[in-house]
């Protein structure tokens, strides 16, 4: 019953769109408006994303970096305003940054209405599409690729469908090619959201934007239960993660004003891409989510096994405290070093670090970006 | 001064060549026979207590500055002055003896020579080189110091006069110059320690360990308390979070965790005074330190600080006048971390480092604007045998009964900056105990007790009945010491931060959860039989814990810090929470975990390995049948395997069993083959299917086998859970490979632990260790069987699990209603 949506409106019904298509939230920085120009970017398949090239001239033989966040994060956690942020970082040590908005972002509308799509959709046409673009603007100078959580997924599936040759390094944190959750969280994410699932299309971390009486008001209740901190948003994601039980970051590690634009930061997770995540999860390894549909037949049906098409350098970097993926960066590289001994892959544990704090962090450019730059600083 | 120290060296020199105007057997003689006529004697030129500045700032290594500074109205140099000033005539002997020792010590040290008034530790010697020095003393001048005498002052001049062929009658000079110190009689009875050490230890032989601190020590204690007097009288600092601090000690392990959390908890630049040469070798030697503690260093931590060449022992910490006003203008915080960390050395070796250092710092901080001066003491300022409480206000020891001179130099310090605080200085005074290693990277200070007390628990698996043990985690304490810095309201008071004491039975259980069964011993017992091991097969890491236990006084600062009671922490507590850092937590087997996989890395400690007899083991037996790789299998094939594990830390930390015994099948050979070396990964890699598909490895095994005739092999076996129902014959069922060493396997089959035999011996049939009692034999095997069973359980529910995802994914995907479509 509480799931039946009242009438009670909570907002005012959002025109028809006839004729605008779905708009970029502005970034928000405090850059030079001139150091950041936004390029028009459609995927391969026509969804508009977000493409940001970061520095005024172009010039020099600065290697580029494309920033991947993690669904329903947004290039938003690579800019904080009020911390040393990787960006920051990256143009101090003369890289260029590339913030790609792929379609899980938060500044983009797809999460909570539109089309679906799933992360065979990423590591088809997101990702190849942003690297072909970067590529047409820095010609043969180094790209690397810096991916976080569910863009480094992507990537790892892109990667191994040989569909980005040619990059000069990639960073993963959180998660690369054999994801691993917890057992309470996988419980809750492939049931709890399988009951969810035909109710509601998507979990909000914004209670202001459903009010305190909907349908969602329960799952705020429980995401609350023994929470430490009053803020049902902070809730909602440090102490449940949308509701899963795992713990997204380490709460001392925020500044209060990375706190307090949580919502902000990380807009509302959508349930129909469970399946997939839940397929990926309990095969212990990435895997294609289309089966039938041969548009996607480049992606290999388990990227682990097509792991060894790898042609780059790979860091795998995560916090020792990772509540979400807990230590699959560590399990990668065990099993990578296995079976593809010949690839070049390395692992760094940032201690007492969780998942979301590696970027969003006050001293993360003190306690991670030190073996990014490491990383970036070797292979240029 | 420097003249004369040449002249010193190279009469030295004429001494050890034996051409001089006098050989060293000689001037023995001489100094003991002028000894013996005048009683009063025992000095050298005043060895200069500290002087430069408007404070301190004494520096025993460059005599030149305070023989040229040296002031009538130093206090410090006065009492000296005044308790030596009548022995002139006979110093010349006692200065060319010095001189003869001075040249031999400075063979051990880095700059190649000493001056006869410096301090050996001071100059750059360690503990080792002191041993050393000593032996070398006795054996080329004759000179039979005792080495507890060695440390405890260090300077030739002073070593000199303590020449034991004629010990200076009671009531000497000295005595009597002091202002009357009572000596009162010992606070607990001569603890059976002298017996102990005559079993134990040649070298103590002579002492049965000092009860009160020695005369000459309290007076020069008393004189650097003086110093305080001298500062100025100060303003309050603004409230506000420090923008610019210094911080002392950066190269060290608290000092170096304290940096970074300085960095990632507030928004300032960080000045950090190390010891050296100049910028660049000041800012090489802070990155080195940094990553021995596996602390981070980079272009983003060398952009919030600056490193100032210097030295804390020096006046105005060695820093060029210019550089110490603009800090005295800059700055708004002194963290001041820096000490030497030494239980073996006495006070006058100490106190340049320990005592002058922070009232340099004071004077630092009372100069040009008003900022809080926040110091690192211990909770050694307590460290005195029988102390009722060591609360956070409660009265510090009596310095008399303080007889290590690490103890003497913490207290004297922290009790000259209480006297600061009397003219308006903010001083901070945090007071850790035992700071164990990190709980996340494991990084611990090797130098430290805790750390050699632990890893020789671990060691020796027993330790010895303590009351307490107040010791927390580096990054607590640096945690909760950044926090104070930074919050205005939190200057200015005294905290304990010594987290959550452990008691005996919590020690005692927490190794027995990391399958380290330890006894607890007495003591006495402990200590001579831990010196007794640790002299059969010395470790190099616990070569400082060999001579803390050798050194009586050092033995006063363990019994004190084993007999003392829990230190409590009300009012840092009470900071913690309203500041919500994290809470203490005991220092238990988890926290300590990393620190102890980091000491057996590091050949400190010791974790139970494959050779070590195992801690639990059971027998497995398998048959089947293997054949020729894509032939039918049709030749008999079977394994009698003893499984075991070294300690449960193994099978949690690398999920593998260890395996012995045979192999009979006679497509390798008519007898059985041995296992060499053998491995069962539980779960390998999480599970995850060797390739696309439904198969998850549930146990994997790996096998180095040898024939009677010397061939080698090697077996590959998998155990694979699948969404079938044949759950039983999963846990059984082996798939084997074989082949030979370095080549491609030639035989395949699959071999299956008969069903009556998996209970009989896998359950019934576990054996544990037999020297641990029944109900640590039953807590082994429970613990094993949960945890294989769990393990078992979740590789086999994996499959279905997937099918029954599969099965999800054909629901029928619903339309919709939400509004914001």
């Amino acid at each position: 019953m509480i799931f039946e949506s009242r009438t009670r409106k909570t907002a005012a019904p959002a025109l028809r769109r006839v004729r605008t298509a779905p708009a970029l939230r502005p970034l928000q920085h405090r850059l030079d408006p001139s150091a950041v120009e936004e390029i028009e970017l459609r995927a391969g398949d026509g969804v508009r994303l977000g493409l940001t090239r970061i520095g005024g001239d172009s010039g020099g033989d600065r290697p580029a970096v494309l920033l991947l966040h993690g669904h329903t994060a947004s290039a938003d956690m690579f800019l904080l305003p009020e911390t040393r942020n990787l960006v920051d970082v990256l143009l101090d040590e003369g890289c260029e940054p590339w913030l790609l908005d792929w379609r899980g972002s938060c500044r983009l509308p797809y999460n909570a209405t539109g089309a679906r799509y799933t992360y065979d959709d990423v590591a088809l046409y997101d990702i190849p599409a942003a690297v072909a673009r970067i590529r047409e603007r820095i010609g043969d100078r180094p790209l690397f690729v810096v991916a976080h959580c569910i863009g480094s997924l992507c990537l790892s599936l892109s990667l191994t469908a040989g569909l980005v040759p040619g990059l000069a390094g990639v960073v993963s944190q959180g998660v690369f090619l054999t994801p691993k959750l917890a057992g309470r969280t996988s419980l809750r994410m492939s049931l709890a959201g399988e009951l969810l699932r035909s109710r509601i299309d998507h979990i909000p971390v914004d209670f202001r934007s459903v009010g305190l009486w909907s349908k969602y008001t329960p799952l705020f209740a429980l995401a609350s239960r023994k929470a430490g901190c009053p803020d049902p948003t902070c809730r909602i994601l440090h102490h449940s993660a949308w509701g899963t039980g795992a713990s997204l970051f380490v709460h001392e590690h925020l500044s209060e004003t990375t706190h307090g634009r949580l919502a902000d930061l990380l807009g509302p997770a959508p349930l129909w891409i469970l399946p997939h995540l839940r397929r990926i999860e309990l095969a212990r390894t990435v895997v294609r989510w289309h089966d039938t549909d041969h548009r996607y037949r480049a992606l290999p049906p388990n990227a682990l096994d097509a792991a060894g098409r790898i042609d780059t350098p790979v860091l795998l970097i995560s916090g020792s405290e990772n509540g979400l993926w807990l230590d699959s960066q560590k399990l990668c590289h065990q099993v990578l070093a296995r079976r593809q001994p010949q690839l070049d892959v390395r692992y760094t544990e940032i201690p007492g670090y969780g998942h979301l704090d590696t970027f969003l962090g006050r001293g993360a450019a003190l306690d991670v970006y030190g073996h990014i730059l490491e990383f970036l600083g070797e292979h240029r | 001064m420097r003249e004369v120290n040449q002249d010193t060296v190279a009469e030295a020199e004429a001494i050890e060549r034996g051409g001089g105007p006098l050989d060293v057997p000689g001037l023995l003689a001489k100094v003991s026979e002028r000894r013996r006529t005048q009683p009063g004697d025992a000095a050298g030129p005043a060895p200069g207590g500290g002087a430069g500045g408007a404070v301190a700032g004494a520096s025993p290594t460059e005599p030149e500055s305070h023989e040229s500074r040296t002031g009538p109205e130093n206090p410090a140099s006065r009492t000296e002055a005044e308790g030596t000033g009548h022995g002139r005539p006979a110093a010349r002997d006692v200065h060319a003896l010095a001189a003869a020792v001075s040249a031999v010590a400075g063979r051990f040290l880095p700059g190649g020579e000493l001056a006869v008034d410096a301090d050996f530790f001071d100059a750059g010697g360690s503990s080792v080189d002191a041993v050393e020095f000593a032996a070398a003393l006795e054996e080329e001048l004759g000179i039979a110091l005792d080495l507890d005498e060695v440390f405890a002052d260090a300077r030739p001049i002073s070593l000199a006069r303590r020449v034991p062929h004629a010990p200076p009658p009671s009531g000497s000079a000295t005595r009597e110059a002091a202002p009357p110190v009572p000596v009162p009689p010992a606070p607990v009875p001569p603890a059976p320690q002298g017996t102990a050490v005559t079993t134990a230890t040649p070298a103590a032989v002579t002492s049965a360990g000092p009860a009160t601190a020695r005369p000459e020590d309290l007076e020069q204690i008393l004189a650097d308390l003086a110093l305080a007097d001298r500062l100025p009288f100060v303003a309050d600092p603004e409230p506000l979070p420090p923008r610019r601090i210094l911080l002392t000690g950066a190269t060290g392990f608290l000092g170096g965790h304290l940096l970074l959390d300085l960095l990632r908890h507030s928004d300032a630049h960080v000045y950090c005074l190390v010891r050296a040469e100049d910028e660049d070798a000041a800012l090489t030697r802070l990155g080195e330190a940094l990553k021995s503690y596996r602390l981070p260093w980079s272009s983003e931590v060398r952009r919030r600080i600056t490193v100032l060449p210097g030295d804390l022992r020096r006046p105005h910490l060695g820093l060029t006048d210019e550089t110490w006003a603009r800090l005295a203008r800059e700055l708004d915080s002194i963290v001041g971390v820096a000490a030497a960390v030494d239980f073996l050395r006495g006070y006058q070796s100490l106190r340049g480092s320990n005592v002058l250092g922070p009232l340099t710092l004071a004077e630092l901080a009372a100069t040009g604007r008003p900022k809080p001066l926040h110091h690192i003491s211990s909770i050694a300022v307590f460290n005195e045998v029988g102390i009722a409480s060591m609360g956070e206000d409660d009265p510090l020891a009596h310095i008399d009964r303080l007889v290590s001179g690490y103890d003497q130099s913490k207290w004297a310090a922290e009790v000259a900056l209480r006297r600061a605080r009397d003219h308006g200085l903010i001083v901070t005074a945090l007071r850790p105990g035992g700071i164990g290693g990190h709980t996340r990277t494991g990084a611990y200070n090797p130098q430290d007790l805790s750390s050699g007390l632990i890893s020789a628990f671990g060691r020796f698996r027993t330790v010895p009945a303590f009351r307490y043990l107040n010791a927390a985690p580096v990054d607590w304490v640096s945690r909760v010491a950044a926090a104070v810095v930074c919050e205005p309201d939190a200057w200015g008071f005294d905290y304990n931060l010594t987290g959550v004491p452990s008691t005996l039975d919590d020690v005692v259980r927490d190794m027995a959860l990391g399958g380290m069964h330890v006894r607890v011993q007495d003591w006495d017992e402990w200590r001579t039989g831990t010196l007794a091991r640790l002299e059969a097969e010395p470790v190099p890491g616990l070569a400082f814990l060999t001579r803390v236990l050798r050194s009586p006084t050092a033995l006063k600062l363990c019994e004190a810090t084993l007999r003392g009671p829990a230190a409590e922490m009300e009012r840092t507590a009470a900071l913690v929470e309203a500041l919500g850092l994290p809470p203490a937590r005991r220092y238990d087997a988890r926290a300590q975990l990393k620190t102890f996989e980091k000491l057996a890395e590091d050949g400190l400690g010791r974790l139970p390995a494959r050779d070590d007899p195992p801690y639990l083991w059971f027998s497995e037996t398998t048959e089947g049948t293997v054949g020729p790789v894509g032939a039918p299998a049709d030749v008999p094939c079977s394994m009698a395997l003893t499984l075991s594990i070294a300690s449960m830390h193994q099978l949690v930390s690398e999920r593998r069993v260890d395996v012995r015994g045979t192999l009979t099948c006679p497509a390798l050979h008519t007898e059985p083959l041995t296992v060499e070396r053998g491995d069962v990964w539980v779960r390998p890699e999480e599970g995850i299917p060797q390739r696309h598909g439904m198969k998850h490895p549930l146990l994997r095994y790996r096998l180095e086998l040898v024939d009677a005739s010397g061939g080698r092999w090697w077996l590959e076996g998998r155990k694979h859970a699948r969404a079938r129902r044949d759950l039983w014959r999963q846990t059984r069922a082996l798939t084997v490979e074989i082949g030979p060493a370095g080549e491609p396997a030639t035989l395949a089959g699959e071999v299956v632990v008969p069903a009556d035999s998996y209970v009989r011996d896998q359950i019934d049939g576990i054996e544990v260790d037999p020297r641990l009692t029944g109900r640590e034999k039953r807590a082994a095997k429970l613990t094993w069987l949960a945890w294989f069973g769990l393990e078992m359980g979740r590789g086999l529910i994996g499959p279905f699990a997937r099918a029954a995802a599969d099965l999800l994914d054909l629901r029928r995907t619903t339309t919709l209603t939400e509004r914001h479509r």
